[in-house]
């Protein structure tokens, strides 16, 4: 196991320089000088040339992404003169659009982000597979029904939709909580929770009915696996087949598929976060785009592949330990 | 007598009409004596067990006649008694090891469970009982088996763990659904030995399931032949291969294998099995049977045959008279003729 | 230069106003009624406002929010709900609203006396002059207005973060502090110098409190409130400055004691809360226009009516056309007639996207309007808004020249712009023009059309004047020397017509020049106009004073009060 987990930290730390030699490259590949962004609406050819030497991007690429590399690991100093500034360690850049470093925001916002992630993760984990089995156990039964019925509907609501209309009618119309204020857990757990409360409904309802109907045919499927009919053959209750033999087989494509759908989240849900104004990675990175802030977007880039990556990782050792069948090599 | 099973009939309901998966079958087992069920896949041969065990538990089924197992009626009785039965009392076991064992885990945990399922006994004794029993349907270096997982085992292998898993209760009934099929020819006769020895020593009541005669004539002291959820033949096992009197047992038997015989080529039955849904209104296996010209009128079309004694403890259900069946046993040199 | 695609990058909007009629006027005007206390919350989908620091602010509803509340400026507009008085100047940091005595070339402004900054030091001409110094850093301070590099007789200065004897030699000679009296010294006569001073690119910065590029976080403040708090993305705070002495101030009503601007809210839910009035709301405000899919909402129901407002916004929208390209002005003049404009609108949003425009000069600018008549006869014949294919195929025909291709038109990609290029190209068909598209990624797109080596024939743009005189529309759009000449007019007739315009004291005059340039243009067919630009606000029941205030087409937060 442990040579293993080496080898694939290895493994990630190539795909992760590839990812940042690629995201790199697109950052200057783009039509827009990044000189000319950084410079405002009184641009001047002089004040292009002065912010390009500034930003060191006079330098070839190679050397730009050397700088930019080495930023990470010891931190760089931008421009000369008068309007030298430190950018300290790791360093992802400098956005001039916002003025600061991208560190900075992107430590800002990780944590938002980290808590809308994983408090709906925990929400619709809850509801989707408990919805699932119970589903699955009464198999063609109004209960099957009305949850298949009740999931198709949350499956096919768009986020946008959802969000928007608890919000409009929980918050603006029934005044049932207050306005999403996003404050630290540590500061204001009170306005923390009423503030993510409706971002964690509105993540969960979607994937709750995602992972309700996932949960569902993964338990059918397994209850009709032989190893499920020896089990009843040696008379095992049906309490004990279905907690003990099938639900634990009917885990596997549930946790793959929970492992990338965290991920996924924790590169920024960029719709939920923009409609509860929480200032997490998804409005950071769409903010970035939205302004060709070139640095912010390489970094939030690599923060979203960092997750996925590593939730690939998890994944892979989680599978291994619940099926014996695979074998960490 | 450990299992008598009289008159059992199982419907499914489909959205395409109701499947009579099993009608009308009866049949009695004794102890330490083997019943084979002989039958294509769809001949309701598996179904009809998986009733007796109280494994046909769907909504859509429905399960109509008697199973007495020890004198006890099991249809409609308390599924949470019949529960207590399976594994203890009456065991199964099946086709594909590999399958039938939960891949996630140890041989020991699955037969550990299989005894503190019924027994109130402690982790370790319960894994001693498995030991033990490992050990005898001839695992090799247990202690370390136990801790394996069922891919880690050949197939033999895990068919024998399955057989213990079955027999570690000391059930008094076994249904031995196809237990060789899915293994090499070597590992099959190794597998029949085991169970034949095991029915010795323990004198457990074994209903083998298998479209294959050849298993049949090895183990079975008793022969059903089931055709389209109906038992078209059933005899002693000497009386199915010498004195066949069913069309269809005499495809069966042309479907054997012999190395030794001149004729060499298999014989297969044309055709294929008739659909649950749609039953023949005549004879189940007539659309497929060679003889049927030579029944007078269009009996074999019309009418279903009984269940008729040929001898003592041999009943068949054909239009053909005996001497016409003679006639074509003679000319087609089946059985002992 | 104040251009617009959309992005918040290059947004930049300045004043307009109705009627100007004569230059200074230095009336005392009131802020008018309202009741002191109580919290004005501003709504917005924005993250921050975007610099706060007077130098680099450069957006028309950033300009009236900061200047209303944090920075002081020599002179302002006026606070009035009607236009022609609106863009009417009046002192404000400065004892009346500047004096020049050569025409121009030098203006003169004295400071109040009294004036403090919140940390209750006097504000001084020295900490003026050292503002303005800032613009000049232009490395540190970016996306302000230039006109203080560009108006003032200063060279080779670098700003005050650098040492450099001999270009501060040159500002200080430029930017001349005498006691309270500060003195400007310009490199050409211009005569709405005091008109530029309204931007807070001309407002104090104290040297001691200079943060340089971090000063957007740490204004200091000498107008009546101060920042308790500023977490972008979340949340600006402003209390009372208790030394801001409203004895020095006519322009400010400070009626609020506190203001919160709420950052990162969904265009839709601004509109919803707004509409739904309901709690904190009633005080609330946005800058931001209301959500389009309630737009009929708002202005059928009645229960909005008092506090909804349907008013020009800043900006024309208008296709550039590249003389180079197309120098024949039949050709010029035949797209003009061919466009169907009433698609156009249709596609932008209908008659809540703006009016037809007959020029780049729009009506609220004030006294420099006039109708032009493109569409009443100036081509030769009437053209509806649905075009004059006819027309165009005549105007084609008289030139004796086949129409220049390929017909390049540029425009910044968005599904907007996307059904618009298609509609030009159908109604350009119909006058038996082929056009070439050539759509340009957003933030590209004006560093493309701004190099006349990749401008196609036509590009699309908007403009927005930075005060209230059309010498920052005509002179930047048209003239050889304008700084945003896309339609590449060199023209010296034109550009001395413009250059004369420029310097013309008498208002009223320079009116007059303005217009016939006006219809110049477009005569000459240098541009094709396609709308005059309208935004569309509400606001909670319970702010008072609120309107949309002609100078910045914003609210007019220093009358502002909530009871």
């Amino acid at each position: 196991m442990f040579p293993y987990i080496v080898r694939r930290v290895f493994v990630m730390a190539f795909m992760l320089t590839i990812l940042s030699i690629i995201t790199f490259l697109l950052f200057n590949a783009v039509p827009t000088d990044p000189a000319m962004l950084t410079c405002g609406k009184t641009c001047t050819p002089d004040i292009v040339a002065a912010n390009r030497i500034r930003l060191g991007l006079d330098q070839p690429l190679y050397v730009q992404y050397a700088e930019w590399i080495k930023g990470i690991f010891v931190g760089r100093t931008y421009g000369s003169g008068s309007a030298t500034f430190e950018c300290s360690t790791p360093c992802l850049g400098y956005s001039f659009r916002n003025g600061e470093e991208v560190t900075t925001m992107i430590v800002d916002a990780l944590p938002v982000t980290l808590y809308l992630a994983l408090g709906a993760f925990i929400l619709w984990m809850l509801i989707g597979i408990s919805a699932g089995i119970v589903a699955a156990k009464n198999h063609g039964k109004w209960q099957d029904r009305t949850i298949m019925g009740v999931s198709l509907i949350g499956y096919s609501l768009p986020v946008f939709f959802v969000g928007l209309l608890l919000l409009v009618f929980v918050v603006v119309r029934w005044n049932l909580l207050p306005y999403p204020d996003y404050e630290s857990p540590f500061d204001d757990p009170v306005a923390f929770f009423q503030t993510m409360l409706l971002p964690w409904i509105t993540l969960a309802i979607l994937y709750a009915a995602y992972y309700a109907r996932l949960t569902r045919s993964q338990m059918l499927e397994t209850m009709g696996e032989d190893y499920i009919r020896t089990a009843r053959a040696k008379g095992l209750s049906e309490r004990v087949v279905f907690r003990k033999h099938a639900f634990r087989a009917g885990l596997t494509p549930i946790v793959t598929s929970a492992g990338l759908d965290l991920a996924g989240l924790l590169g920024g849900a960029v719709i939920t976060e923009y409609i509860f104004s929480l200032p997490g990675l998804g409005r950071l990175a769409i903010g970035a785009v939205t302004e060709y802030d070139l640095p912010t977007i390489t970094a939030t880039v690599l923060v979203a592949a960092v997750f996925v990556i590593v939730s690939n990782l998890v994944v892979d050792i989680l599978y291994a330990a619940i099926d014996p069948r695979v074998r960490l090599t | 007598m450990i299992l008598e099973v009289k008159n059992l009939n199982v419907e499914f309901t489909t959205d395409d009409g109701i499947v009579h998966a099993v009608n009308n079958v009866s049949y009695k087992v004794e102890r330490g004596k083997t019943l084979a069920i002989v039958g294509e896949s769809g001949s309701g041969k598996s179904v009809s067990s998986l009733a007796v065990m109280g494994l046909v538990t769907g909504s859509n089924s429905k399960i109509t006649g008697e199973v007495f197992f020890n004198g006890r009626e099991l249809v409609g009785a308390d599924p949470e008694e019949v529960r207590k039965l399976r594994g203890d009392e009456m065991a199964m076991i099946f086709q594909d090891p590999l399958s039938a064992l939960h891949p996630y885990y140890t041989i020991g945990d699955q037969l550990a469970e299989a005894v503190q399922v019924h027994h109130n006994v402690k982790e370790a004794e319960a894994r001693s009982r498995a030991a033990e029993m490992l050990t005898k349907v001839g695992i090799p270096s247990v202690e370390q088996r136990m801790d394996e997982y069922p891919h880690q085992l050949s197939g033999g292998m895990r068919q024998r763990v399955m057989i213990a898993m079955a027999l570690i209760n000391g059930p008094e009934l076994l249904i031995a659904d196809e237990p060789t099929t899915a293994l090499d020819v070597t590992v099959q006769a190794q597998i029949l030995d085991l169970l034949r020895e095991l029915q010795k020593e323990f004198g457990t009541a074994i209903v083998l399931i298998t479209h294959d005669l050849g298993v049949v004539a090895d183990l079975a002291d008793e022969v059903l032949v089931m055709y389209g959820g109906s038992a078209v033949e059933h005899a002693p096992v000497r009386e199915i291969f010498y004195e066949p009197q069913m069309p269809y047992t005499w495809g069966l038997l042309a479907s054997i294998p012999q190395i030794s015989a001149k004729k060499a080529q298999l014989d297969p039955i044309p055709g294929s099995p008739p659909s649950l849904l749609n039953m023949p209104k005549g004879c189940v296996f007539a659309p497929r049977c060679t003889f049927k010209d030579q029944v007078p009128g269009d009996a074999c079309a019309n009418e279903f045959p009984d269940l008729l004694a040929v001898s003592k403890d041999h009943e068949a259900r054909c239009h053909l008279t005996e001497s016409q069946r003679t006639a074509i046993r003679t000319e087609r040199k089946i059985g002992r003729v | 230069m104040k251009k617009s695609t959309g992005i918040r990058f290059g947004v930049g909007a300045v004043s307009l106003a109705l009627l100007l009629t004569a230059c200074g006027g230095g009336s005392d005007s009131a802020t008018g009624e309202g009741s002191k206390g109580g919290t004005l919350t501003i709504l917005t989908e924005a993250e921050q406002i975007l610099h706060l620091d007077p130098q680099r602010n450069y957006t028309g509803e950033d300009l009236a929010f900061a200047s209303a509340y944090l920075n002081r400026t020599l002179t302002q507009y006026t606070v009035s709900k009607d236009n022609n008085e609106a863009s009417q100047l009046v002192a404000d940091a400065a004892t009346d609203t500047g004096t020049t005595p050569d025409g121009g070339l030098t203006w003169e402004f004295t400071l109040k006396d009294g004036m403090k900054w919140e940390d209750g030091k006097d504000v001084t001409c020295e900490d003026f002059k050292y503002g303005i110094s800032r613009t000049f850093a232009t490395d540190i301070i970016t996306d302000g207005p230039a006109y203080a590099m560009t108006m003032l007789n200063v060279t080779d200065y670098k700003g005050p973060y650098v040492d450099d004897a001999a270009g501060q030699a040159s500002y200080d000679a430029a930017v001349v502090c005498e006691g309270n009296k500060i003195t400007f010294n310009l490199a050409k006569p211009a005569s709405d110098f005091n008109y530029a001073v309204t931007l807070s690119a001309f407002a104090a910065v104290r040297e001691d409190a200079d943060t340089g590029e971090t000063y957007d976080d740490n204004v200091l403040s000498n107008g009546p409130y101060k920042i308790e708090s500023y977490v972008k993305k979340d949340k600006l705070v402003l209390v009372r400055n208790e030394n801001w002495d409203p004895a020095t101030d006519t322009f400010r009503g400070a009626f609020p004691d506190r203001i919160e601007y709420v950052f990162s809210q969904p265009a839709a839910v601004i509109t919803e809360r707004l509409m739904a009035d309901a709690g904190d709301d009633q005080t609330a405000i946005s800058p931001d226009s209301v959500d389009s899919a309630k737009l009929a909402v708002v202005f059928s129901d009645a229960k909005y009516e008092k506090r909804r407002y349907d008013e020009l916004d800043p900006y024309v929208r208008y296709y550039a056309i590249n003389t180079k390209k197309v120098p024949n002005v039949k050709h010029r003049q035949a797209i003009l007639a061919a466009v169907n404009r009433d698609e156009l609108r249709t596609i932008a949003g209908g008659e809540y996207a703006g009016d037809y425009a007959d020029g780049v000069v729009k009506p609220n600018i004030g006294a420099d309007y006039a109708p032009t008549g493109l569409w009443d006869g100036l081509l030769g014949e009437a053209v509806p808004a649905e075009g004059n294919p006819e027309l165009a195929i005549k105007l084609i025909a008289e030139s004796g020249e086949p129409f220049p291709q390929p017909f390049v038109f540029d425009y910044a990609k968005s599904e907007t712009n996307d059904k618009a290029a298609a509609s030009l190209v159908a109604s350009l068909e119909k006058a038996g023009i082929t056009v070439t598209l050539n759509a340009l990624e957003a933030g590209a797109y004006y560093g493309v059309v701004l190099d006349p080596e990749k401008q196609g024939s036509m590009s699309a743009a908007g403009w927005a004047p930075d005060w209230s005189n059309a010498s920052t529309v005509i002179p930047e759009l048209f003239a050889a020397n304008g700084g945003f000449n896309l339609s590449q007019w060199d023209d010296e007739a034109f550009l001395a017509e413009s250059d004369a315009a420029k310097v013309i004291t008498d208002r009223a005059e320079q009116a007059k020049a303005w217009q016939a340039l006006s219809k110049k243009s477009m005569e000459l067919a240098l541009a094709l106009p396609t709308r005059f630009g309208k935004e569309q606000r509400i606001h909670g029941s319970k702010v008072s004073g609120a309107y949309i205030w002609g100078p910045y087409g914003s609210w007019p937060y220093a009358a502002l009060s909530v009871n």
